[in-house]
């Protein structure tokens, strides 16, 4: 059987899995999730939406003297090697929670403000347990497998490169 | 062939492509610490045609290369 699913991450019609890109430049705008939401209304078998948002964080440097605050985030990437990663991750993700209606996913590019949004993953499904269950495993797989790259830049300048844990 | 690097990595180096020829990627990884200073200190991952790879890959000097620091999405 073949997955079905989403093209543009924003069109509810499924499509068959393809490469596609989930980075875009600049923060996510919190206009951009609400027409999301609402492509959906045209999709009557979802019972539920699950939708993680990743905001830059104004991060205290720890551990010297020093006083920095991250103003910003840079995001770079190996984008070709991500938007692979991402396509094995949303395989994986339909393999484990079929009933999953569609999933999204996009990353932001560029200088991304504290307090801005730059990143989403936003999963639909019958029932609430299964976009539950898949955003959280989306998100998680995407911080460890993303070639995705942060340079934290702070206010009173300088930066240094974030790392997952 | 082509060498992509990314993220502090790139910074370090002053570039983010580098043209190198090697045998496979252990020898590239002893190329890379001679051209990149503090590399050797550093953790990265080598990917082969956007796939990582942690043994000795024999390289026919068509590969995309790439060097990759700590990963930070989210």
């Amino acid at each position: 059987m073949t997955r079905i699913f989403m093209m543009d991450a924003d069109q509810p019609e499924p499509q068959a899995h393809k490469l596609r890109d989930i980075f875009v430049d600049g923060a996510i705008k919190p206009a951009f999730i609400a027409e999301s939401i609402a492509k959906h209304a045209t999709r009557t078998d979802i019972g539920g939406h699950e939708i993680f948002l990743g905001q830059v964080r104004a991060d205290q440097q720890q551990g010297t003297n020093t006083h920095q605050r991250t103003r910003a985030i840079e995001y770079t990437a190996y984008r070709d090697m991500a938007n692979e990663q991402m396509t094995l991750i949303r395989e994986e993700a339909f393999a484990r929670w079929p009933q999953m209606t569609c999933l999204h996913v996009h990353h932001s590019l560029g200088v991304i403000n504290a307090g801005e949004l730059c990143f989403m993953v936003f999963a639909s499904a019958p029932h609430r347990q299964q976009a539950r269950e898949a955003v959280a495993f989306v998100t998680d797989e995407v911080k460890k497998r993303l070639p995705i790259f942060g340079k934290e830049i702070f206010a009173e300048g300088g930066h240094v490169w974030k790392e997952n844990q | 062939m082509r060498i992509l690097l990314f993220g502090m990595i790139a910074e370090k180096a002053g570039t983010d492509e580098l043209e190198m020829m090697a045998p496979g990627t252990f020898a590239l990884r002893q190329m890379l610490a001679q051209r990149i200073n503090g590399l050797d200190r550093m953790s990265y991952a080598l990917a082969v045609d956007r796939v990582i790879v942690h043994e000795d890959v024999v390289l026919n000097g068509t590969e995309e290369i790439a060097v990759l620091p700590p990963f930070a999405g989210g």
